[in-house]
């Protein structure tokens, strides 16, 4: 795409428009001068001969001036030289861009409204738009979003971090120990670490030294950095000139701030993404794919309203990828319940079926495999799960 | 106590390694510019519109201008060329000269309006020029407030577009005014008043010419057939002098349907027979509305259906697997939550042709930075997750889904092409 091309044919357009003011500009100062000037003269009283044959032949005048200098053919001119322009733009859009992203489009699926508004007023609160998405519940008339409350919690937390007060992110972590430590999340040390440099900070050794004895010990094993901490009391005047310099990063807060959103979610049931967010960011990355296909396979016929499956694959980022997919290198399936994956005895993986096929069902007791030169022992082939 | 000079310092590090893995490394960006490149070819929406509401003001203008300098230069030829007083003259002139001040201001001001529209096209060609691979994550941010403004302005919920954009500062990149007018005419056709379609028809004569729209004469029909359903004795007269005035010029190219609309002169709104009957439903006006809306988009050069439910479709799709239908599939795929899977019901599956595995401890890809390693079980993992699996419990792993133990060297690799 040329973006360029358009930004000179869209300059074009403007420029087009501006000689095009300005001539319509002298036009209609050249007919007013002309009128003013027969009026003046009309109205000079001093004039020997103010009879009507006169002021007919000063009109006459201005009739022929008008007739030679053709205002409106002049207006039309200008125009035209404008609408070249005009029909152009567009033009160099279609070119240049995807006219109609409809064409990979189910015109045979419609989607439940209240679903999507739902959808919409979900994620305006998990965003912390609170005010936007209570006035989309009250103009659709939709019913109150049962995850307010608790992303209203989870922004007052958040809210309260970014004016450095840990108290509810603490609070709430505390209380949900069980269940953080499960999940594998650091987010309580995390917060335990943010909270004693802020002690150390702002009042003294000896607190942040209460502080630690208080709340690090159960972490001392599982988290070295523990040591770092304590350590940087060395340094508490000026931290920013000692070896942890780091520990002043705001970066800290703000992965504090992350891991607090992902773990409040996923205990809540929902993505640490926004799943709407996630899905047009996915659609933004398939369309293109889509509607190139579309355009290849124009001619032919295409049941695309009805097909159980994409006629072609589409690469998404790596962040959207959530589950292993296995598809047999062979048979270009793939793998199921059925006919699930095999790694053979060099290591390589195939599907079950395209085992059994190698073998001639069993038939032989060994074959070679397609991407090494071992002979693979079919007895020694074992089933995979991701 | 003793610190390890290396990680001294390097506190940062350790504690980000959870963040880290959230947010995957980026791939080769080639890829990513492409993929960004294709993206913005998708906005044809976004900055055709307001060229389109450009074009149209700047013609309007263009049209009323040349109406009034034809008719002042006219005017002063019928001066000249009648017999009039001097003071006549005089007055006349004097009435022509304040209707060119009258002009002058509407060029100014019309000169404005389009300075103002070409100001929006530009924004959005700036803002189109303004992605890159850096800021994308804030740019897609952006795309999808923009949707969804798109979604509640066909919706007709207008505080609620408003109240987004202002706070999102897009103002520039929807078009709220646009679908302002579109109301206006919706809810006068809802009203069963074809007045103002009507008039839109006339503003945008040329177009839908060209486009061989219909739409006008549809309007005339209906208008017709409520003369009719009146069925008063004078209501009769009407309806014959508005079809002669209004109907009759589409009649070289819609004869049947005239022919069909007129019949209903001689039958009753109340009639069973369904050939006439259909005509007099109330329903005809809902039809009416949705012409308008696709006419309407067409004009425009918008899509049909709103942007949320084509980028919904597509994306939908592309992450439909049979996995995200299974219990226990992880939260973070969309397809977890029930409102999606409803979504995605009617919709196609996505298509792999390459394996792609996804560690079910870390949740990383296994590729061959961090290649997929097998217990003894079966059960595969990846390098990376065992490894640390290890040096945590002495070299021993354990499989969270079976529970089977052992040795880190009991491990193989698996290779997956």
């Amino acid at each position: 795409m040329e973006l360029k091309s358009i930004k000179d044919a869209f300059d074009r357009v403007a420029n087009k428009q501006k000689l095009s003011y300005t001539k319509t500009n002298e036009i209609v100062q050249m007919v007013s001068q002309e009128i003013d000037k027969a009026l003046s003269i009309l109205k000079d009283s001093s004039s020997p001969y103010p009879t009507p044959l006169d002021h007919r032949s000063i009109l006459a005048g201005v009739k022929k001036t008008f007739a030679e200098n053709s205002p409106v053919n002049q207006l039309e001119a200008a125009e035209k030289e404008l609408n070249v322009a005009l029909t152009k733009y567009p033009k160099v859009l279609e070119k240049q861009l995807n006219t109609d992203i409809a064409k990979a489009y189910r015109n045979n699926v419609e989607f439940d409204t209240h679903i999507v508004n739902q959808i919409i007023a979900n994620f305006f609160y998990r965003q912390g738009m609170f005010d936007i998405g209570d006035c989309f519940v009250a103009e659709t008339g939709e019913s109150e979003c049962s995850t307010r409350k608790s992303f209203l919690e989870m922004h007052q937390i958040l809210e309260a971090m970014k004016r450095r007060d840990l108290a509810p992110a603490l609070n709430w972590a505390i209380s949900n120990s069980e269940k953080l430590k499960q999940a594998r999340s650091d987010l309580e040390m995390k917060l335990h670490s943010l909270h004693f440099l802020e002690i150390a900070q702002d009042q003294n050794s000896q607190e942040a030294i209460i502080y630690a004895r208080k709340h690090f010990e159960r972490f001392l094993e599982s988290f070295p950095e523990t040591q770092k901490l304590v350590c940087s009391l060395l340094w508490n005047r000026n931290l920013e000139k000692s070896p942890y310099s780091e520990f002043l990063s705001p970066a800290l807060w703000n992965n504090a701030a992350r891991e607090l959103t992902r773990q409040y979610c996923n205990l809540l049931g929902e993505s640490s993404e926004s799943p709407l967010s996630i899905t047009v960011t996915a659609g933004t990355q398939t369309l293109p794919v889509l509607l190139k296909y579309m355009n290849v396979m124009a001619n032919k016929k295409l049941d695309w309203q009805s097909m159980e499956q994409l006629p072609v694959a589409v690469e998404l980022s790596e962040e959207f990828q959530f589950h292993s997919v296995f598809v047999c290198p062979v048979s270009k399936e793939q793998s199921s319940d059925e006919n699930p994956p095999m790694m053979m005895s060099c290591g390589h993986v195939l599907c079950k079926q395209t085992i059994n096929k190698m073998s001639k069902n069993g038939s032989k007791s060994s074959f070679k495999c397609p991407y090494c030169p071992t002979d693979v022992d079919i007895s020694r082939c074992r089933q995979l799960h991701f | 106590m003793e610190i390890d000079p290396v990680t001294n310092g390097n506190t940062d590090a350790v504690m980000t390694e959870t963040a880290a893995t959230i947010t995957p490394s980026p791939p080769v960006p080639s890829s990513r510019l492409s993929q960004l490149t294709e993206s913005l070819k998708l906005e044809h929406q976004l900055l055709r519109v307001p060229f389109e509401h450009y074009k149209k003001t700047i013609r309007a203008n263009h049209r009323c201008f040349e109406k009034d300098v034809s008719s002042v230069v006219s005017g002063v030829g019928d001066l000249a060329d009648n017999n009039w007083s001097k003071d006549v003259t005089v007055s006349r002139l004097t009435s022509l000269v304040s209707r060119l001040q009258g002009l002058k201001r509407k060029l100014e001001e019309g000169n404005n309006v389009e300075n103002l529209q070409a100001q929006r096209c530009r924004a959005r060609i700036d803002h189109l020029d303004s992605a890159d691979v850096e800021n994308i994550t804030e740019w897609n941010n952006t795309k999808l407030k923009r949707i969804l403004v798109d979604y509640m302005l066909r919706m007709s919920y207008f505080e609620t577009a408003s109240k987004l954009s202002e706070s999102s500062n897009i103002l520039d990149l929807v078009d709220i005014d646009i679908f302002r007018e579109a109301k206006k005419v919706i809810d006068a056709l809802k009203n069963r008043e074809a007045a103002s379609a009507l008039a839109w028809c006339a503003d945008n004569k040329t177009r839908l010419k060209k486009s061989k729209s219909k739409f006008e004469f549809q309007l005339r029909l209906q208008e017709f057939i409520e003369l009719v359903r009146a069925d008063t004795a004078d209501s009769y007269k009407q309806a014959i002098l508005y079809a002669r005035k209004h109907l009759v010029p589409w009649g070289a190219t819609h004869m049947k349907e005239l022919q069909h609309v007129l019949a209903t002169l001689a039958v009753k709104s109340t009639t069973e027979c369904a050939k006439y009957k259909v005509l007099f439903e109330l329903r005809q006006w809902d039809v009416l509305v949705h012409q308008f809306k696709y006419e309407f988009c067409k004009l425009y050069g918008m899509t049909m259906e709103p942007l949320l439910n084509i980028y919904l479709q597509a994306g939908l799709s592309a992450l439909k697997t049979p996995y995200g239908f299974e219990e226990g599939c992880t939260k973070e795929d969309p397809l977890s939550q029930e409102s999606f899977r409803k979504l995605a019901m009617p919709l196609p599956y996505s298509k792999q042709h390459h394996s792609k595995l996804v560690c079910y401890i870390s949740k990383e890809l296994m590729d061959t930075e961090n290649p997929p390693q097998v217990l003894p079980n079966g059960y595969v993992y990846s390098t990376k997750a065992l490894k640390e699996m290890a040096e945590k419990n002495g070299g021993k792993i354990t499989c969270p889904r079976t529970g089977f133990v052992c040795n880190y060297a009991d491990l193989v690799k698996a290779y997956i092409s």
